[in-house]
């Protein structure tokens, strides 16, 4: 199998994260994290001091108030709210999560329009920072070809007396890129840079993380370019790892290794996710050498191998059919004091099942067990092709037998072999089964799983005719 | 890996996956036992196969053949008995054939 693991998948996204600290999203207010890094401009500072007097429970009450996107319904529901005797106490909190409530199912007309209602009949409420941010949010979340609606909240920001700062932009990009509205974003960018402030690294290295995915390397080298010269807003560390992993995720291993001699000059050192990052990169291509330059050329340079370096290079070595030498770095990283889990077994298993030895793989299950780590869908899936493939049909029965019990799902390949394998043998009614299993469990399309089955039996029945069934 | 006829999956090629998930007009063979104006050759599958499995129509000693009773049989050309190797060979003979 020529996948990563979803779990080292997750583990290479995740370290990358951990780096950018938590992102903001202008849900209910109190719920904001403290900011990790010391140099992390504070989000919400007027929010965050309020207590939660609220109970959870009126929190949801409000979130789920305005049914009707009618403006009219709406003004009258505020009005009424107030009026009547208020269990809930009239602060910011209050009209935030009102106009939270509205503007999820309204346009971001009729929000401004509730909002502009809300401060004439309620004098006593003066929106704040973060009201706006509602209102930026949705304008930026809802489908539109241009900024106009944008533009419109952050003025009616601005003739409040609330100036965009790194946090408006923040929201904005965020929300703008999660609707795929990635080109604003970029304009919207530029924009903030010169009218306001530069946005900060955080919002910079997600909106190159998400060019990276939806646009062509020449814009991202210029849209770097142009941030660089104009404003002198540089990459870091973390916008270099970003780029690396994009460059490897396109097998282009030259210009990672181009882009490592860059950071060096403008003056990074290489940490642990850059050298991770470069790893995996010569895994997937199944280059185990490669892999283990990298590894030492790490303890050469002082940085000290995680437990993502370890999975990583188990993951090749194995994969590259060299078990034996991923056996070696196992030993050595529990030496080092890290603990093998899931993906470090199942990029084992796929080690041995490769070379033939699908007991041995399976023997690791047992080991995994004892160790505590459980496994999951993908390594049930790495053992059941595993088996099939070395022709232990009835121990692969079995294994489907723990994988239905504990509700797993069966990966493509897994099940492609399992039907092929039983149809060989002439059990036509058991693989059907598995493939309702597949389709009930949503391990595959309709499409997928029965397109998998119609054309095993067709295989079957024309190496019946041909007289070898192998 | 898979092997090299697996590896073309099928939603790759769009004409396989229309001629697989496309709504036809049913001949009115069809239409009495599947209660529809139109259905996929897909749909049909599941249909069928679904119908086998509530009629428990699978020969309880060969659980590989299919004991039609009189609906199916009006659609599987008259068979009174059938594989289940075949069945997808036999549904698709209702459907129109893929435009080479």
């Amino acid at each position: 199998m020529g996948k990563v693991p979803p779990s080292l998948r997750s583990a290479i996204a995740t370290t990358l994260m951990k780096k950018q600290s938590s992102s903001l999203i202008p849900k209910e207010s109190t719920t904001t994290t403290p900011p990790h890094n010391p140099q992390h401009f504070p989000r919400k500072p007027t929010t965050r001091k309020t207590k939660s007097h609220d109970s959870p429970q009126t929190q949801t009450q409000i979130q789920t108030l305005f049914k009707s996107p009618n403006l009219s319904d709406a003004k009258k529901l505020f009005n009424s709210i107030i009026s009547t005797n208020p269990k809930f106490p009239l602060d910011l909190r209050f009209h935030n999560s009102l106009l939270q409530s509205y503007s999820s199912i309204s346009t971001v007309q009729d929000s401004i329009s509730l909002l502009n209602h809300m401060i004439k009949s309620h004098p006593s409420f003066s929106p704040d920072r973060s009201t706006f941010h509602i209102l930026l949010s949705q304008s930026c979340k809802a489908p539109d070809p241009s900024l106009s609606s944008v533009h419109q909240t952050l003025n009616l920001m601005l003739n409040h007396g609330f100036a965009p700062d790194k946090v408006t932009a923040d929201i904005a990009i965020r929300s703008l890129c999660s609707a795929g509205r990635v080109d604003q974003a970029v304009e919207l960018v530029k924009e903030f840079s010169s009218k306001h402030s530069v946005p900060d690294t955080y919002t910079y290295n997600f909106i190159i993380k998400h060019l990276c995915k939806a646009r062509s390397l020449s814009l991202i080298d210029d849209f770097i370019e142009e941030m660089r010269d104009n404003f002198d807003l540089k990459p870091d560390l973390v916008t270099y790892t970003i780029l690396i992993d994009n460059v490897c995720n396109m097998k282009n291993l030259r210009e990672a290794t181009r882009l490592v001699k860059v950071l060096k000059k403008e003056g990074f050192k290489p940490d642990c996710f850059v050298y991770n990052t470069i790893m995996k990169g010569y895994c997937m291509l199944s280059n185990g050498s490669e892999a283990i330059g990298v590894y030492n050329e790490m303890k050469e340079e002082g940085v000290e191998p995680d437990l993502v370096t370890y999975n990583t290079l188990i993951f090749g070595l194995s994969k590259s059919g060299r078990v034996k030498e991923a056996k070696k770095i196992l030993r050595v990283m529990t030496e080092k004091g890290h603990f093998p889990d899931t993906v470090t077994y199942t990029s084992l298993m796929n080690g041995l099942c490769r070379e033939g030895d699908a007991l041995g793989a399976l023997a690791l299950l047992e080991e995994m067990e004892v160790r505590g780590c459980s496994p999951n869908s993908c390594t049930y899936s790495t053992l059941l092709h595993g088996l099939c493939k070395a022709r232990l049909l009835e121990k692969a029965k079995e294994l489907y037998g723990v994988m239905k019990a504990g509700d797993m799902k069966l990966e493509t390949a897994a099940y492609a072999t399992f039907v092929r394998a039983l149809c060989r043998e002439g059990r036509i009614a058991e693989a059907y089964e598995v493939f309702d299993y597949a389709v009930e469990s949503k391990s595959l399309t309709d499409v997928a799983a029965y397109s998998t089955l119609e054309s095993t039996l067709k295989w079957v029945k024309k190496a019946k005719e041909q007289g070898n069934i192998i | 890996m898979l092997p090299q006829h697996m590896k073309k999956a099928i939603t790759d090629n769009p004409k396989k996956l229309a001629n697989l998930i496309d709504l036809i007009n049913l001949p009115s063979t069809l239409r009495e036992f599947v209660g529809q104006s139109q259905i996929s050759r897909l749909g049909c599958f599941m249909r069928v196969w679904s119908y086998i499995k509530t009629n428990n129509l699978q020969d309880p000693k060969n659980k590989n053949l299919v004991n039609c009773d009189e609906k199916l049989r009006s659609i599987l050309l008259g068979k009174h008995q059938v594989e289940l190797a075949e069945l997808p060979s036999l549904i698709k003979l209702h459907f129109p054939k893929e435009p080479k």
